[in-house]
């Protein structure tokens, strides 16, 4: 149902792309396609029931009016730009990659020392291994524990970075075949350390992630209070 | 709006007590909501989506109503709404209000003066 998407997008074009108004879209076109389906169910032709399912939406000018940006500001004044889904997100790739990667080099540098002062780093690898897994294994069960007591949340994180986490994935993959490559070339295990440091800074990504959106940081609300305060005022 | 038999101004006032008296019952998607009002008006009154989005918009920041993203049919999520205990609350007291404004529009409307 391609055309309900981009008859959505297109009533919403020139709404500055918020979380909130990527949900409120998603939201009108699970509704749409719900109606065409019924409406495929009583025999209508598909056509047919697209024309008729978007007849009965209606006007949808006042639904979008209520997302667009604060009124044109008093001449003079330097316009507040509402920062799209996309930029948000970018900020907040920014700030979580800054202390995940401190965070990594610390726990680093610790091990490091710990190896050092016991003199176990040989002996103690698998141990270390066993660890990180059942760890790994534990963050997992608390993640799932999580969304099954709040799935919006974290759907609505889903819907904005998915494609981020994507991308950020298949670098990280690439990252890791080239550092086995280069182990296998030059003859060392050195190269290892990316996949130590991959596997460490993703659940320690989602933690942060996790802990700045419940402070409300970078959340649309907070960067941007015009839609939400016309939202209020158009009761 | 012009084919709809009943004028959607008489209904606008009360969409919040609709929805919420809707939702009492059950947690409830938007078009399921439509579909409802549909029924139960006997195809007298559609409940149009964007109206029924504003007022989700006004309710849910007031605490009358919370949502989640649920699973749909054919792996599409679909966003739910529940109602709150300040919901419950609100849809009873404006139950209470409406039954008190009929009978009193219903005299005043009828025109019939000098009752004694």
């Amino acid at each position: 149902m391609e055309a309900i998407q981009y008859y959505v997008k297109g009533a919403f074009q020139g709404v500055a792309e918020t979380p909130e108004v990527l949900e409120q879209q998603e939201e009108l076109i699970a509704d749409l396609t719900a109606k065409v389906a019924d409406l495929v169910a009583d025999g209508k032709s598909e056509d047919e029931a697209l024309g008729v399912a978007i007849a009965s939406v209606g006007d949808l000018s006042g639904l979008v009016a209520e997302f667009a940006p604060a009124a044109a500001p008093a001449a003079g004044a330097m316009p507040v730009p509402v920062p799209t889904a996309n930029v948000q997100a970018a900020r907040l790739d920014f700030h979580v990659l800054l202390v995940a990667l401190g965070l990594d080099a610390a726990f680093m540098i610790f091990c490091t020392v710990l190896g050092a002062l016991t003199g176990t780093i040989d002996q103690g690898a698998g141990f270390v291994l066993m660890l990180l897994l059942v760890s790994a294994g534990w963050w997992i069960r608390m993640a799932y524990v999580k969304y099954q007591a709040d799935p919006a949340t974290v759907e609505t994180r889903e819907l904005v970075y998915r494609p981020r986490m994507e991308k950020a994935l298949g670098l990280w993959a690439a990252v890791c075949f080239a550092a086995l490559v280069m182990n296998t070339v030059s003859g060392t295990d050195f190269w290892f350390w990316p996949i130590w440091v991959g596997a460490t800074v993703m659940p320690i990504r989602v933690l942060v992630e996790r802990w700045m959106t419940t402070r409300g940081m970078f959340a649309s609300k907070a960067v941007a209070p015009e839609g939400v305060a016309a939202a209020v005022a158009a009761e | 709006m012009g084919d709809t038999p009943i004028s959607s101004d008489l209904i606008r006032g009360h969409i919040d007590t609709i929805v919420l008296g809707l939702l009492s019952t059950q947690d409830r998607y938007g078009y399921d909501l439509c579909k409802q009002v549909a029924v139960l008006s006997d195809g007298q009154y559609e409940l149009k989506e964007p109206t029924l989005y504003s007022a989700f918009r006004r309710m849910e920041p007031a605490g009358l109503i919370t949502s989640y993203w649920g699973e749909g049919s054919q792996g599409a999520r679909r966003k739910y709404y529940a109602i709150t205990a300040e919901g419950k609350a609100a849809y009873l007291r404006n139950l209470e209000d409406w039954k008190r404004a009929r009978t009193m529009i219903d005299r005043l409307v009828s025109g019939e003066g000098e009752k004694e």
